[in-house]
């Protein structure tokens, strides 16, 4: 295919959101029909709730505005790639906050009723028999922010205009959720609610190509690989007296290994030693060195998070 | 001058990354592998320092 096909559009209303079957391969463009709104996104695997979109995975990966070119990741134990930004014409999105909630607009402006993220998202999943418990948190489209130096998170006005727009192709089937975000007495919507438009398209070859690969690891796991598959269907917690704990590499155990460091690796040692954190204690000094080197020689992605291999 | 030993206190999942590090080729054994980062982190401490000094 070499040009993109509508499969569905839909303005969402203020105040809405709207639950959507995104099929792998297809896209989700969520556009700006005035300018300057926020959009609450959340999506979870089609096929199994239980995989939902983890701002902090996400968050961990791409940084704290993820924009085209990255991915949203599913939770641990799946982490898996569920969506990848194909394109966004502003760049600037926030996996920082939360979606705000009736209690943000209860506790801190006195309503007792408000449109508010997580009641509209619970309500668009409704349709699908999702309840308010879950909702997760949100991918926040277009919201603006940024971190102080004192390490407070805030957010700001936006800038984006009509027809600015944030596309998103799904690498598995999802319901997609996004919700038009329902602060209009704070910055993240330039103090205004206004409509944002959706349309689905089926992705092209083109679009298609532009995904880098992901890997799949073992590590990736699914209800398959659960000691316990089943979904608790009740909701108080009970003990279970057959449960007998497998924690995994357990038990750590401490092995010591000697190295003699001749007096020119002791200089060399000295010099570089991390006296600020380990005192005179210089085999966890040398620890840290020898871990702290195999990150910077061999680690390929910023803390740890899954590598994505470029094309 | 005689040399220093240094007990590393190492659990089983931190010798797992060194044995399959070594497995690599990087290194002979577990000894010369702690050598070679000694090494290599110190040189890049010399050689920021080196940059920083020159600015």
């Amino acid at each position: 295919m070499t040009s993109r096909q509508i499969i569905s559009e839909f303005v969402m209303e203020p105040g809405t959101g709207k639950a959507i079957e995104l099929l792998k391969g297809q896209i989700l463009r969520i556009e700006q029909v005035e300018g300057g709104q926020c959009a609450d996104f959340n999506c979870f695997n089609l096929h199994d709730y239980k995989e939902f979109m983890h701002c902090g995975r996400t968050r961990t990966v791409h940084g704290f505005h993820p924009t085209t070119g990255t991915f949203m990741w599913s939770a641990p134990p799946r982490e898996r790639a569920m969506l990848y930004i194909l394109e966004d014409t502003v760049g600037r999105n926030d996996v920082l906050f939360p979606r705000c909630s009736a209690y943000v607009y209860e506790a801190s402006y006195g309503f007792a009723v408000h449109t508010n993220c997580h009641d509209i998202q619970a309500e668009a999943q409704r349709e699908y028999g999702l309840t308010p418990d879950d909702v997760h948190d949100s991918f926040n489209l277009f919201m603006c922010t940024g971190v102080d130096e004192d390490g407070h998170a805030f957010m700001t006005r936006q800038t984006t205009k009509r027809g600015d727009h944030v596309d998103l192709l799904a690498l598995m089937d999802v319901l997609a959720v996004p919700n038009v975000c329902g602060a209009d007495v704070m910055k993240t919507s330039n103090f205004a609610l206004k409509p944002l438009k959706l349309t689905v398209f089926a992705a092209t070859d083109a679009d298609l190509a532009r995904v880098p690969k992901t890997p799949r690891l073992a590590s990736q796991r699914t209800p398959k690989d659960f000691k316990n598959p089943a979904i608790k269907s009740d909701r108080p917690l009970r003990r279970d007296p057959a449960y007998k704990a497998e924690f995994s590499n357990t038990p750590i155990v401490v092995t010591e290994l000697p190295i003699s460091l001749a007096p020119d690796e002791l200089a060399m040692f000295n010099a570089v030693k991390r006296t600020d954190i380990y005192g005179d204690d210089d085999a966890a000094a040398l620890r840290d060195l020898l871990f702290s080197w195999w990150e910077e020689r061999f680690l390929q992605a910023h803390a740890g998070a899954p590598s994505i291999e470029s094309k | 001058m005689a040399d220093t030993i240094v007990k590393l206190r190492l659990n089983q999942q931190q010798l797992e990354l060194m044995d399959r590090t070594i497995a690599q080729g990087v290194a002979a054994d577990r000894v010369a592998l702690v050598r070679l980062a000694l090494r290599e982190y110190a040189a890049a401490r010399n050689a920021d320092a080196g940059t920083e000094a020159a600015r």
